[in-house]
């Protein structure tokens, strides 16, 4: 066979947008992960719709909505981040993108799009059904809107983290139960931010609204930290 | 270049590495290796297990770091400019690095697009060459064990690379697809330097220019096919292998 001409190196965009691409492809063809994470969420939903059922019907649910939300979403999305991986350690696939000349930061950016945009599917088909099962019959404030903001920071943050941390758990046994073990307490600045300006957001009380901006800010604030660390640390990660 | 023939003239060497140390924690996987391949030799490794045959051969395929020693690969430093040189390496191992949900054709395309921009036509040729071009549409999970291995050797040439490192490429192949990977390999011989990590003696003797056997991460013998006597080589093997767990 004769030799072509030498590779070119590529831009570090369309590496981005081929790991990407795969992602989405294998994720479309196989709906492994969207399906776990809905399904999931669907029978959480419903054991909250149990649980609540038994307690009386005047129950302020808005003012713990927040709280079950989050919960909700942060189960959900480690779901979800167990199953990131699992296509690439699958064949050893992982060892063939490292084999290129990819900036070892791409390969997380990609990463940690995908899971975005798997999370962020996902809470758009379970939020509108938290709604109906849950806020429906409540009295809810007009800020009720302002929740996308704390959403949107939110599943940045826990995607970005999320795929630092399943990079980690790649190669370890028992990788499911060393991700909560380690996703749990590290997210949870982001957490309790973000379940305050949720709820903040939910009950819409007058003069609560620095608190809520507050919020978001730390939030935003623990994104940009925490991501950045983690595209400092992947090639460590990846080369540990 | 066919399969056995000699090293290419004045082309230097592919491989040059000294003193290479891999430690992990208190165990030595590597334990001062010094080893010297020409470029277009075909060196097969041998050696029993955990005697380091892998663990030298992801530091060739720079997945792995040195603890300690130098390594040049293809004239480039490989700890300065490890990069640089990616494109110029190809592995082959018994996993198949491919994904089973993607086709054949797209597997191929997504490495291709890792190296540089994909090309369609040396993706067709890839795909004519390992015998697969029928089912370029059809997911890797659906292909036979051989199917894939031989899909992966041209994952692994998508970059043309100059050196291919290949990992017990035999294993889980039933003999005809063995023979099929012996004749692929032979037909992409001619330019590159070959590098293979295998538990089959005969098998890896025949096809190699050049020999070595590993022992508790230290070379035991590295010499040229020509050189040594094959049965003097495979009952020093054979003894090397009795040493036990290296």
């Amino acid at each position: 066979m004769k030799r072509s001409d030498a590779s070119r190196r590529p831009s570090g965009f369309s590496q981005f947008r081929a790991l990407l691409m795969k992602d989405i492809r294998q994720e479309l063809r196989t709906r492994e992960m969207l399906t776990s994470m809905v399904v999931y969420a669907l029978l959480v939903l419903t054991i909250y719709g149990a649980a609540l059922s038994q307690v009386a019907d005047g129950l302020q649910v808005v003012s713990f909505a927040g709280g079950l939300l989050w919960a909700l979403i942060v189960f959900t999305s480690l779901l979800g981040l167990n199953r990131s991986f699992s296509h690439e350690i699958e064949s050893g696939c992982l060892e063939g993108i490292l084999l290129a000349p990819v900036d070892r930061s791409v390969i997380f950016l990609a990463k940690a799009t995908s899971n975005l945009l798997f999370l962020a599917v996902v809470e758009f088909i379970v939020i509108p059904l938290f709604f109906l099962f849950f806020l429906s019959g409540a009295d809810v404030a007009a800020t009720t809107p302002m929740i996308v903001l704390p959403l949107a920071v939110g599943t940045v943050g826990v995607a970005g983290v999320g795929t630092l941390l399943s990079t980690i758990a790649i190669d370890t046994r028992g990788r499911d139960v060393l991700l909560a073990i380690l996703f749990i307490p590290v997210i949870f600045p982001l957490l309790y931010a973000c379940v305050s300006a949720t709820t903040t957001a939910f009950l819409g009380v007058e003069g609560t609204f620095g608190a809520y901006w507050t919020s978001c800010a730390l939030a935003a604030a623990y994104d940009v930290i925490m991501i950045a660390a983690a595209w400092g640390l992947y090639e460590f990660v990846l080369d540990a | 270049m066919g399969r056995g023939e000699a090293p290419l003239p004045g082309a230097g060497l592919a491989v040059e590495a000294h003193g290479l140390v891999k430690q992990f924690g208190n165990r030595r996987g590597l334990d001062g290796v010094d080893l010297e391949v020409p470029a277009g030799a075909f060196l097969s490794v041998f050696g029993p297990n955990g005697a380091g045959k892998t663990t030298l051969l992801r530091m060739l395929a720079l997945l792995s770091r040195p603890t300690r020693g130098s390594l040049r690969l293809l004239g480039v430093d490989a700890l300065e400019d490890a990069d640089a040189l990616r494109s110029r390496v190809g592995l082959i191992s018994h996993t198949s690095m491919l994904y089973g949900d993607l086709t054949a054709r797209e597997n191929l395309e997504f490495f291709s697009s890792l190296y540089g921009a994909p090309d369609r036509a040396r993706i067709d040729e890839l795909l004519r060459l390992v015998e697969l071009d029928h089912r370029r549409n059809d997911c890797v999970r659906t292909f036979s064990r051989g199917m894939q291995q031989r899909l992966s050797i041209a994952r692994a040439l998508i970059n043309d690379p100059e050196l291919v490192l290949l990992d017990e490429p035999y294993s889980g192949l039933d003999p005809h697809a063995a023979e099929l990977f012996d004749g692929l390999i032979a037909r992409v011989r001619a330019g590159r330097t070959f590098i293979m990590v295998s538990h089959d003696l005969d098998r890896g003797f025949e096809l190699c220019t050049h020999a070595l056997i590993l022992a508790r991460g230290q070379v035991v013998v590295c010499a040229e096919k020509e050189q040594v006597d094959a049965s003097a080589f495979k009952d020093l093997y054979r003894a090397t292998v009795g040493m036990g767990v290296a």
